[in-house]
């Protein structure tokens, strides 16, 4: 079998060789370890020996001529049977793994620097495109955990880093540093953004296409119509913008359904003659007291119904539906709906069955400020009992609430108007207008409803009725 | 080059002479004798044997280099008597320190010596357990391992002191002539000395650092440079191996008897290049050469033996064993690979590591990105 | 080990007789196990300790016998466990580390103190061309668990080379421990994990806080697992949401007082002790990073190719998406360490960590 001998790195990392002598010649027979030919590297003048018992078949290579390590240079025919010897013998160095016995050997394992291979086919690199923005599985070095050790997150080929789920209520805003710059110089509030990328990530696209969305020569509108929303994404056609449904509306969404579908709301309405309670908030106006105080009529729709809630306290509880039991609630905590620049709040005023009217009052307006400035905590929103909604500041008469979540009722308070009222017979104008109280009807009857209602009517109509009941 | 007098009971010819009283000092010329006599013509057959086997091992794997299937070899040429006749007076329980060419040694400790070939065709580092032979792995780093020779010594020490009986009696460390300018070379004599640690430093003065001569390291011969830290020294005839024989062993009876520290050194010659990546050619003579292979040391072994009478069967079979270990070594080497490329991760540290675990499993992960194509 | 003394026929002197298996009395108890101690004390009541469960302990340096080392962190510890096992050595730094890897391949556990970080350079060819590599290149069949201790950093007015901060280049060698102490308690438990440990440790004591005192705990985890964890996990010093700041060693202290003047301006700052240098719990940094978006990393080692930078790069990888802000880094500066009266502001001090939370937050 004829063998070729490729020129072996003589010397930690040379990469050729000038041929200077050849000492054998075709058809000569050579014993392994002979030298053969006489090399000049770099560094010195070398003999390299046969690797084989053989006969010389060629010699590739002309004296004079420059080699590269790996080429070769002599062939040699070798015997068929030529032994492997003990190459399987027990020793460390992994031998069992290699080629068997001799093999392809004098070049083809060569060490160092020297035997060129045809390459080994390269690793190409990835299509990039549809998922470019995705993280995908970039970085599983940066953090696995410590394999053997006894700490919990010990299963490895989850990537720690991995993006997590997208999470709507989380606040913060997961974006390059280059896609943030980028809505930053565009002026985009990146919380307006729902992100493509995985986890929500918001990608260079998504701030792209929503920065496209928002231009008004597509603004589909009046002629004239500049847009009005401060976020969504602005159909191409102009038509419609579509904005996430985010933290607060989202909030008050899940509330609304969540009461609406569970508790079977009753409705039922009063027109009232206020003249007096009017009189009497008038009159408070120059009460010293009261100096700094600002009064409305809706503190005394509030007062009239902790009033009436205290002469029917059943009124005051909340329908557990998992454990099948009502709780009745021996405090008051009312809530006032009231409406934001984000949207609708219901804070509530604490055990307002305990303070007084003025104490309510300021209640009223501390509660009322924080609304305004967005500074209503969720802590302000927690554990209320009953419900005011005042639709009478829009000029509406009256409505329907919704409950709000765990409330059993709700009065909607309307506008006060003067209209035509029969008092002792004659049809006088009078200042009028019109209380609903939703209920839910799988804890309040109709009957206690209307009487909590009528309690409330009475009172306004006739503060004084307040002393009496008191 | 300077030819001082060193301790020599062989001469290049292989005739027996008697040891010279001044260089045998500290030692008697009778102590040196009794030590020699020990010696039994069975033992100079083995040490023969040795020396031969250690040879042919030392070209197989000079040739194999040649052949590409050794990225680098570290040549004994010429220094077999200085290697297998020290070593053939060190106890089995004595741990050797070699730095990276006493094959000799390994031989006669009884390492297969095919396992020095992987750490130089780069399948993997060190290449045996030490404590299997208690022969330490070699030290590339150039005398850096004398320290550990002393406070492995120091070790030995502390276990006197506390009562265990089955401990060794000395440690062994085998340097050259260009390791004694080392710092570390030094500071082991410092340590050594100043604990009276049971350490035998043992110098190949093979001549050549590479190629710079040993009147480079030191004007004066090497072995006076003990005396400065109180540590008795001999100066031998490396290329003796009955000399070497004697020495060693006078010097280890000094130790066991607990009087600190010795050193040797046995005057040799580096007939081959530092590494196959040398080029003697230009920097030392053929004639120096030459009148170095006219003190090669198995040509006066062998003499010596003919002369005892042992018979030409003797000789052939040693050098058929030689060619079979040669041909052993070749199919071993050719065979001889590395594992898969996870086994860079292994044992870097001797408990578990986050760091490298975790380089091992992006690691993994890259290579599953390129199979996921 | 062994049995003790039997009848011995070699030449030579007989060995001294010596009790094999328990320390010789005179170790005081620790007792003390609860008590407030300086961390020098802390470190000698680990050592104290450790020698005493384990008789392969052994101690090497310089002046570290009857002188107690030059910050007495070995006082008291020669006269209790013997001159054969607290060993002033002769003034060679080399030689230290490299008898203490013959010793550990003799079988022995030593314990070896560079004097200064300044003077570590003559054994660093031994600590990194030798000790780190001997379990490497023999496949797991030697183990060399030499510790070394060495005081570091500055912020004491000293000389030069008396208050360098070396450490990040015992990091980039693959096969060494990095750790390094912030507390009293700290440094009792690491010293022991270290010492117990199969691997070689550079246990670096911060100089600075050697006098500060804490409570050390009554037991040490020297279980296998105990060990690794102790000497690879980071501390959370303190909870905080808007930036995070990592540390280790004397900067930790700093760094606390810089999360409380940060909380009087409604900054929330999250503190970490780093711990350990290398392996660097990246785990812990990036789960805290992912909370609060922000890194501040300070280290009195330089910026310039310090650890910092390869906490900064790592986390810049794992939570490129919830950075809101570039890592930044707060250390030395590419100098040889100034002269004492300069060192202030060569170091992390409160202002220039402050003006980095500032940096962090303004993005």
């Amino acid at each position: 079998m004829r063998k070729e001998f490729r020129l072996p790195d003589p010397g930690e990392g040379l990469t050729d060789a000038d041929v200077v002598t050849w000492l054998v010649a075709v058809g000569d027979t050579v014993t392994v370890n002979q030298p053969v030919v006489e090399i000049e590297t770099a560094k010195s003048l070398v003999e390299l020996p046969s690797p084989w018992d053989g006969t010389v078949a060629a010699l590739l290579v002309a004296e004079g001529a420059n080699v590269q390590v790996g080429d070769p240079i002599l062939a040699v025919e070798v015997a068929d049977d030529a032994a492997t010897g003990d190459a399987g013998s027990a020793l460390v160095g992994g031998e069992a793994a290699g080629g068997a016995g001799e093999g392809e050997s004098g070049g083809s394992v060569l060490v160092g620097y020297g035997s060129r291979q045809a390459d080994p086919g390269r690793r190409r690199l990835r299509p990039r495109g549809v998922d470019a923005e995705g993280p995908a599985t970039s970085s599983p070095a940066a953090v696995v955990p410590l394999a053997p050790a006894p700490q919990p997150a010990a299963s490895a080929p989850q990537p720690a880093d991995a993006a997590p789920a997208y999470d709507p209520d989380d606040p913060r805003v997961r974006a390059k540093p280059p896609v943030r710059k980028l809505a930053r110089d565009l002026g985009i509030d990146l919380t307006a953004l729902r992100g493509s990328g995985p986890g929500g990530i918001i990608t260079r696209g998504d701030v792209l296409a929503y920065s496209n969305a928002a231009k008004p020569d597509t603004y589909a509108g009046y002629p004239g119509d500049e847009p009005w929303l401060t976020g969504g994404v602005v159909s191409p056609d102009g038509r419609r913008t579509r904005v996430p449904v985010r933290s607060v509306r989202r909030r008050t969404a899940e509330a609304m359904v969540s009461s609406a579908f569970t508790a079977p709301h009753v409705t039922v309405f009063a027109t009232v003659d206020v003249t007096r309670t009017m009189e009497l908030l008038a009159r408070l106006k120059t009460d010293r007291e009261f100096k700094d105080i600002h009064l409305t009529p809706l503190l005394f729709a509030m007062k009239a119904l902790l009033i009436a809630v205290r002469r029917h306290p059943e009124i005051n509880a909340s329908w557990d539906d998992e454990t099948q039991e009502i709780v009745y609630k021996h405090y008051i905590n009312l809530g006032v709906a009231a409406s934001t620049p984000r949207g609708l709040v219901v804070p509530n005023i604490k055990d307002a069955h305990r303070i007084s009217l003025k104490e309510l009052a300021q209640g009223l307006a501390d509660l009322t400020a924080a609304a305004r400035a967005n500074k209503t905590t969720p802590a302000d929103m927690s554990d209320g009992t009953i419900t005011v909604t005042n639709v009478g500041v829009f000029g509406i008469d009256t409505g329907t609430p919704i409950l709000n979540p765990g409330e059993a009722a709700i009065l909607a308070f309307g506008a006060i108007r003067q209209m035509p009222w029969v008092v002792d017979g004659q049809v006088v104008p009078r200042h009028v207008t019109q209380l609903a109280l939703s209920m839910d009807h799988r804890l309040v009857d109709g009957e206690l409803g209307s009487r909590v209602l009528g309690d409330v009517a009475r009172i306004m109509e006739d503060p004084a009725q307040a002393m009496v009941w008191s | 080059m300077t030819e001082t007098e060193t301790l020599q009971l062989l001469t290049p010819a292989g005739e027996r002479i008697a040891p010279n009283p001044a260089v045998a000092h500290p030692a008697t010329p009778e102590q040196i004798a009794a030590y020699a006599a020990e010696l039994t013509l069975s033992d100079l057959r083995a040490a023969y044997r040795n020396m031969v086997r250690t040879r042919a091992f030392d070209r197989e794997a000079t040739s194999l280099q040649r052949q590409g299937e050794l990225g680098l070899w570290v040549p004994s040429l010429g220094q077999e008597a200085a290697q297998v006749g020290s070593a053939l007076a060190i106890p089995a329980a004595d741990m050797i320190y070699p730095s990276y060419r006493e094959h000799g040694v390994a031989e006669v400790r009884g390492l297969d010596l095919r396992e020095i070939i992987p750490v130089f065709r780069g399948t993997r580092h060190g290449g045996w357990d030490p404590k299997a032979h208690n022969f330490h792995l070699y030290t590339f780093v150039i005398g850096a391992h004398t320290l550990h020779a002393v406070g492995h010594a120091m070790g030995l020490q502390q276990d006197r002191r506390r009562g265990i009986v089955d401990t060794a009696d000395a440690v062994v460390v085998y340097f050259g002539d260009g390791a004694t300018s080392q710092g570390d070379a030094n500071e082991a004599l410092v340590f050594a000395s100043s604990a009276e640690a049971p350490v035998l430093f043992f110098l190949q003065n093979n001549h050549w650092a590479i190629s710079v001569p040993t009147e480079r390291q030191s004007r004066f011969p090497l072995a006076n440079r003990a005396d400065g830290f109180g540590i008795p020294h001999l100066r031998v005839d490396g290329n003796d191996v009955v000399a070497c024989y004697a020495a060693t062993r006078y010097a280890l009876d000094h130790i066991a008897a607990g009087h600190g520290p010795f050193y040797i050194e046995a005057e040799t010659y580096r007939m081959g290049a530092h590494t196959t990546s040398d080029d003697p050619t230009r920097y030392r003579t053929r004639e120096e050469e030459a009148h170095w292979l006219a003190r090669d040391p198995i040509a006066r072994l062998r003499a010596l033996l003919e002369a005892d009478g042992v018979e030409p069967e003797f000789f052939a079979g040693v050098e058929a064993e030689g060619r079979e270990l040669g041909a052993s070594v070749r199919a071993f080497t050719r065979a001889n690979t590395a594992g898969d490329f996870t086994e860079v991760f292994d044992h870097v540290y001797a408990s578990p590591n986050a760091q490298v675990e975790r380089e091992r499993a992006a690691w993994d992960a890259y290579l599953s990105r390129g199979e996921s194509r | 080990m062994n049995a003790p003394v039997v009848a011995h026929d070699r030449k030579g002197p007989a060995p001294h007789a010596r009790p094999g298996t328990t320390a010789a009395g005179a170790a005081p108890s620790s007792g003390a196990a609860h008590a407030s101690l300086p961390m020098a004390q802390a470190i000698n009541a680990g050592l104290r300790a450790a020698m005493t469960r384990d008789e392969s302990v052994i101690l090497m340096g310089e002046d570290i016998g009857p002188l107690g080392g030059v910050f007495r962190v070995t006082d008291g510890l020669q006269r209790d466990f013997g001159a054969d096992r607290v060993r002033d050595t002769p003034l060679a730094e080399s030689g230290i580390v490299g008898t203490a890897i013959g010793m550990a391949l003799a079988g022995y556990r030593p314990v070896v103190e560079i004097q200064f970080d300044g003077f570590i350079f003559p054994a660093f060819n031994q600590i990194t061309t030798q000790l780190a590599k001997l379990t490497y290149r023999s496949q797991g069949d030697v183990r060399v668990p030499v510790v070394i201790r060495v005081p570091y950093g500055g912020d004491i007015g000293a000389i030069e080379h008396h208050s360098e901060s070396p450490e990040a280049l015992f990091a980039h060698t693959a096969g060494l421990r990095v750790v390094t102490p912030s507390t009293s308690a700290d440094a009792f438990t690491m010293i022991q994990q270290a010492i117990a440990s199969p691997d070689p440790v550079l246990f670096f004591e911060p100089k600075a806080r050697y006098w500060s005192r804490g409570e050390i705990p009554a037991t040490v985890d020297l279980t296998p697992d105990g060990v690794v964890a102790g000497l690879s996990r980071a501390r959370t010093v303190q909870h905080g949401t808007d930036v995070t700041l990592a540390g280790y060693g004397p900067t930790v202290a700093t760094l606390t007082k810089a999360a409380a003047a940060a909380a009087e301006d409604g900054i929330s700052a999250e503190v970490l002790d780093l711990r350990s240098i290398s392996p660097l719990d990246f785990d812990a940094v990036i789960e805290s990073v992912r909370r609060t978006g922000r890194l501040v990393v300070a280290h009195e080692a330089a910026e310039y190719y310090g650890p910092g930078a390869e906490l900064a790069a790592r986390v810049a990888e794992a939570c490129f998406y919830d950075l809101e802000a570039p890592v930044l880094r707060v250390g030395g500066f590419h100098t040889p360490y100034p002269a004492n009266r300069h060192e202030h502001d060569h170091l992390p001090n409160l202002d220039r960590i402050l003006d980095a939370i500032d940096r962090s937050l303004d993005y």
